[in-house]
């Protein structure tokens, strides 16, 4: 080791610390997800059983089915009206900013405290939405936004939708902002519709900012929790409980180790294959262009 | 037919009406938390007849506001210092050597960005059990380090990419060590990424509830937002307590927002489009 770099050795702090309260955790934890370890005592090895009981327990499948309209609902609109509004704030320089600085506000309100205020606004009695829809002459729209089960999911997202949509917007104009002006300028003077430049200019050159706000977005709402923990604790009925909530409560109140280590395995692996499709996908197209 | 500034009037006019709807949620928070039940009652909607700040001394009282306050300012602050010092040292050698060690080390820590924190939680809480950290912000500080750590190899690895070697190699030629260049050459230039990364950072400690809860017992030692759980419990709509509460606790990250957005929105932009 005669030409060895010394200035590896700065690797070392956090290569440990890593190893050590990272991966370390991670490994026993999916160790643990074979187990019905509930926090005394022994654990046992079940196998694979936790991970049947996943896929085959009702209880545990609408917890997947949930998670998974979470995720595409919140995906598709965070990042559609991101998109939408990034396209039109590009166009008009005179309010850029100020608008993607407002936009931004909610993203810096921490999801707890968003919570708490949008289960206010949903309140079916007193809640803003539906004395605000009574006033304006709506009253036939009111509704009990979270305790009716076919919507609860779709309100709770709402938020997460509400919050997060300036994050969007704002990577959506750093992308914009790498466009050479050049290339639009001349579609423009082409007389490409707005329309067409927008499907087929602006998307194909966003790829880089769709496939980070994707990802992040993805992510996002697989691990959160919080919207549901604290609107309505997964009810009515099951219909708001999401993956990250339910291994929150099975770590917190029901005490299943074994099983919340098993939900968490699937989470990450859910996060691995939205990666690698995401990954593969824009690698060909990057070959196309 | 509209002319071409005119439609331009007529888009910002309504970008701004969409700004401010996605904003009513935020001054409907602020509003509410200055009315007394009695005006709430009888007006759900209305706005503040007089600035009414009682509510706001019983829910500092309640949430034991100056005490989590302090805890969550000192855990960040303290986080933020371990992980642009850990991560930054990595990222010297990390982004100056190529091989394949230093590759692979590289985006073997980077694959931290995007696991989810679940998983080791219940290990990690049996560890911090055993090596007697529980209940002490030092084994939260070391938690939020780690958890930061990837994010923080990311940020520094890429930006010291960019800045040129030359200054590195004449301190060596004058015979400084490789410490001594990391830290009289290397860490000022960094500053300006390290302002992004503190961003982030302080979100997660701010934001996190699981890892308090988790780690932390006694009441005094809980963070900001721990302490407004604590207070509000869920599904909790009164809105003397619920809304000075959330004023309280987004206050100081808004305005801290407000202030800098120029900077954050940047440093946020440069971070996330790079990759």
């Amino acid at each position: 080791m005669t030409n060895f770099d010394r200035r590896m050795l700065f690797i070392l702090p956090a290569l440990l610390l890593y190893l050590t309260f990272s991966i370390y955790p991670l490994m026993k934890g999916v160790s643990l997800s074979l187990t019905d370890f509930s926090g005394v005592g022994e654990a046992t090895w079940v196998g694979l059983e936790n991970y049947k009981t996943i896929f085959a327990d009702a209880k545990y499948t609408k917890v997947l089915t949930n998670t998974f309209i979470y995720g595409f609902v919140v995906v598709v609109f965070q990042n559609g009206i991101g998109l939408m509004f990034a396209a039109f704030l590009n166009e008009l320089p005179g309010v850029r900013n100020f608008l993607r600085t407002a936009l931004l506000v909610p993203s810096m309100l921490s999801l707890v405290i968003a919570g708490y205020i949008w289960q206010y606004l949903y309140a079916p009695m007193g809640g803003g939405i539906n004395e605000l829809l009574a006033m304006i002459g709506l009253s036939n729209l009111q509704s009990v936004w979270l305790g009716d089960s076919s919507i609860a999911l779709f309100s709770v997202a709402g938020v997460h939708v509400w919050m997060f949509v300036g994050y969007s917007t704002a990577i959506f104009l750093a992308g914009y902002a790498g466009i050479s002006t050049e290339l639009r300028d001349a579609a423009r003077i082409d007389g490409v519709s707005p329309f067409k430049r927008f499907l087929h200019l602006d998307i194909p050159l966003l790829a880089p900012a769709i496939t980070v706000n994707i990802t992040l977005a993805t992510i996002g709402t697989l691990k959160s929790f919080e919207f549901p923990y604290i609107m309505t604790l997964g009810g009515p009925d099951n219909a708001t409980m999401t993956m990250g909530l339910k291994i929150f409560l099975l770590l917190f109140q029901e005490f299943k180790f074994g099983m919340a280590a098993a939900l968490s395995v699937l989470m990450i692996l859910a996060v691995a294959i939205v990666a690698m499709v995401q990954n593969s996908y824009l690698r060909s197209r990057e070959d196309r262009l | 037919m509209l002319t071409v500034k005119a439609k331009k009037y007529v888009y910002s006019t309504l970008m701004i009406a969409v700004g401010f709807v996605m904003l009513t949620p935020v001054f409907f928070m602020i509003s509410m938390s200055l009315r007394t039940r009695r005006e709430i009652m009888l007006d759900p909607l209305g706005l503040p007849k007089t600035i009414n700040l009682d509510n706001y001394g019983s829910v500092m009282e309640g949430m034991n506001y100056a005490q989590s306050m302090f805890n969550t300012v000192m855990i960040t602050l303290l986080t933020i210092i371990c992980v642009s010092i850990i991560a930054s040292l990595a990222a010297y050698p990390l982004a100056r050597i190529r091989n394949k060690v230093s590759n692979f080390v590289y985006i073997f820590i980077t694959l931290g960005l995007v696991i989810p924190p679940f998983a080791g939680l219940t290990p990690l809480y049996l560890f911090m059990r055993d090596l007697g950290l529980l209940n002490s912000h030092v084994g939260l500080i070391i938690v939020y380090t780690v958890a930061n750590l990837p994010l923080g190899v990311f940020f520094y690895t890429s930006f010291m990419k960019s800045i040129p070697i030359e200054l590195e190699e004449a301190a060596r030629l004058d015979g400084a060590s490789f410490l001594k260049t990391y830290w009289y050459i290397i860490l000022p230039m960094l500053k300006p990424i390290t302002g992004t990364l503190a961003l982030f950072v302080t979100l997660t400690v701010w934001n996190d509830i699981v890892n308090p809860m988790l780690f932390l017992t006694d009441d005094s030692k809980f963070t900001i937002m721990t302490a407004v759980l604590r207070f509000l419990g869920t599904y909790n709509v009164d809105p003397t307590q619920l809304f000075p509460a959330a004023v309280l606790a987004s206050a100081p990250l808004l305005i801290f927002f407000l202030l800098l957005s120029k900077q954050i929105v940047a440093g946020m932009s440069a971070g996330a489009v790079k990759s």
